[in-house]
């Protein structure tokens, strides 16, 4: 398993975030992270990158603790969310200047350009961060996060403020990155159809607690409780959404 | 530590800096703004009043010198809150970078801005009014050391505070050290405080400094005792201040402050 997560909880004072959650990733495998808003799935992602300290469980990636291998793990992975900012007066050539240098990466220039160009973003290099649509901000977003070639990459969102061509042509940079170079992705999303279609297997999280794990249509056979012939993947979030409400 | 990931921090900052006219104000127009007052009133005790040209020296060797103290301290707190106004905190850590390697970016980032700063006053001090600091670098360097020091600790706490009570608190960043100048001896000797201050004053490394930097300039020369005073007691401050930071530094993961903060 790349990323090993076991009996993962979080509890802030009296409220329990996560509560209990394993799940595994194999090497090369496109997970989705699924759930309605405060089901875990931000705090799970902050714990995996070591922003937020476990009450309790491990993690466990590229075979290694995360508690006591934080920096050597780290470097072999990234992490991009269109809710995360960069500083707004720096351009975008600047900002993934810094990023290169904090990943230590050899010839930095023409990796950033080779980003830039990928994520359709060359003619932006020289503008500041601040003068971008939130579309923009997303794919320079994606570019900091494939700068150093992860092996594991978590996409909080990553489409979220795309329109429908740009969303197309990310979802293929990822598709074409994993089948090249085996690269593990952990994506969570609120458009199922986008699920449906990249994921291998999904971890549906409700509550801080993992309600199905499995394929698409397991996980819809698992939850809706019923047979069907196709995944409806969106059924099964609406269905779980109006019960956590109720 | 990896240099590359210091490097990265000192560079974001630079690019910063370039672009930001908060910083480049920050980092010269106050030190020379300072130094401008100063050198038009002490032109005017000593050419109007009479005054001692050693008065004179004095205050303005204290006002680059609290200068320097005063932007390294700001900076610190300031570096961090870049980070938080452009809610950067969740990508800048979710790489390798360590809060190690990320504070001693900051440090050596500010010690050149403020370096900076320091020069400017010192040049236009030189050449408006005659006050030649060179001279007397060897001797104060020791001073200016403590200065940083203490400075670096100070900002260091107020970091750590942010941290934990985000921007609620950011105005200390630019008044915590103005609340220290009445008691460090900036401007007067320690003997001309009343004496139930003179005990606060003595606990102060910025004190010591100030005291030595009356002697070198002068002539009485270097002060072990004060150098050594005001180390001491930042070897102590600086224990401190770095047990506060990983404290406030841990509870803030514990308590998931540090995607919270933006």
């Amino acid at each position: 398993m790349l990323v090993q997560v076991e009996n993962l909880t979080k509890r802030f004072g009296d409220f329990t975030a996560v509560d209990g959650v394993s799940f595994g990733i194999e090497r090369g495998e496109i997970v989705g992270m699924l759930g309605p808003n405060g089901a875990g799935k931000t705090t799970t992602i902050h714990m995996i990158l070591g922003l937020i300290t476990p009450s309790a469980g491990s993690i466990r990636i590229f075979g290694r603790s995360m508690a006591t291998h934080r920096d050597e793990i780290l470097a072999r992975m990234n992490f991009t969310s269109p809710y995360v900012a960069f500083p707004f007066r720096m351009t975008v050539r600047e900002n993934l200047d810094v990023f290169a240098r904090l990943y230590g990466i050899r010839n930095p220039k023409r990796r950033i350009e080779q980003m830039l160009e990928r994520f359709d973003v060359a003619g932006l290099r020289d503008k500041p961060i601040a003068r971008l649509s939130s579309g923009e901000n997303t794919r320079v977003g994606l570019a900091k996060a494939m700068l150093n070639e992860p092996e594991l990459l978590l996409l909080d969102e990553p489409t979220a403020y795309l329109d429908p061509e740009i969303a197309l042509q990310v979802k293929e940079i990822l598709l074409e990155a994993q089948r090249e170079r085996g690269m593990t992705i952990l994506y969570t999303s609120h458009n199922m159809a986008e699920v449906e279609q990249l994921c291998r297997r999904i971890v549906f999280l409700n509550r801080g607690r993992v309600i199905a794990c499995g394929s698409p249509i397991e996980v819809t056979h698992a939850i809706l409780k019923e047979e069907r012939d196709e995944p409806a993947l969106e059924e099964v979030f609406v269905r779980v959404a109006r019960e956590a409400r109720a | 530590m990896k240099a590359h990931r210091i490097t990265a921090v000192m560079v974001r900052h630079v690019y910063e800096a370039r672009r930001n006219f908060d910083r480049i104000t920050d980092m010269l127009y106050w030190p020379v703004l300072d130094i401008v007052m100063w050198g038009f009133f002490t032109t005017y005790l000593g050419r109007g009043i009479g005054m001692q040209p050693e008065v004179i020296k004095f205050l303005l060797g204290a006002t680059i010198l609290w200068g320097l103290f005063y932007s390294f301290q700001r900076d610190m707190a300031v570096g961090f809150l870049d980070e938080l106004w452009s809610r950067n905190l969740i990508n800048l850590f979710s790489t390798p970078l360590t809060i190690s390697e990320y504070v001693t970016g900051l440090i050596l980032v500010n010690l050149a801005k403020a370096g900076l700063g320091m020069s400017a006053a010192a040049i236009l001090a030189w050449a408006a009014y005659h006050f030649n600091i060179f001279p007397w670098l060897p001797e104060l360097i020791p001073y200016l050391l403590n200065l940083v020091l203490f400075a670096f600790a100070l900002g260091i706490v107020i970091t750590g505070l942010i941290f934990r009570y985000t921007t609620r608190i950011q105005a200390l960043a630019w008044s915590f050290a103005g609340l220290l100048a009445p008691v460090s001896c900036v401007l007067y000797p320690l003997k001309s405080l009343p004496r139930f201050l003179r005990g606060v004053a003595w606990m102060l490394p910025t004190t010591h400094s100030f005291e030595g930097m009356r002697l070198a300039l002068s002539g009485e020369g270097f002060s072990p005792f004060h150098f050594w005073w005001g180390l001491v007691l930042n070897a102590g401050y600086f224990a401190i201040a770095i047990a506060i930071f990983q404290l406030v530094f841990s509870s803030a993961k514990n308590r998931g402050l540090l995607v919270k903060l933006e």
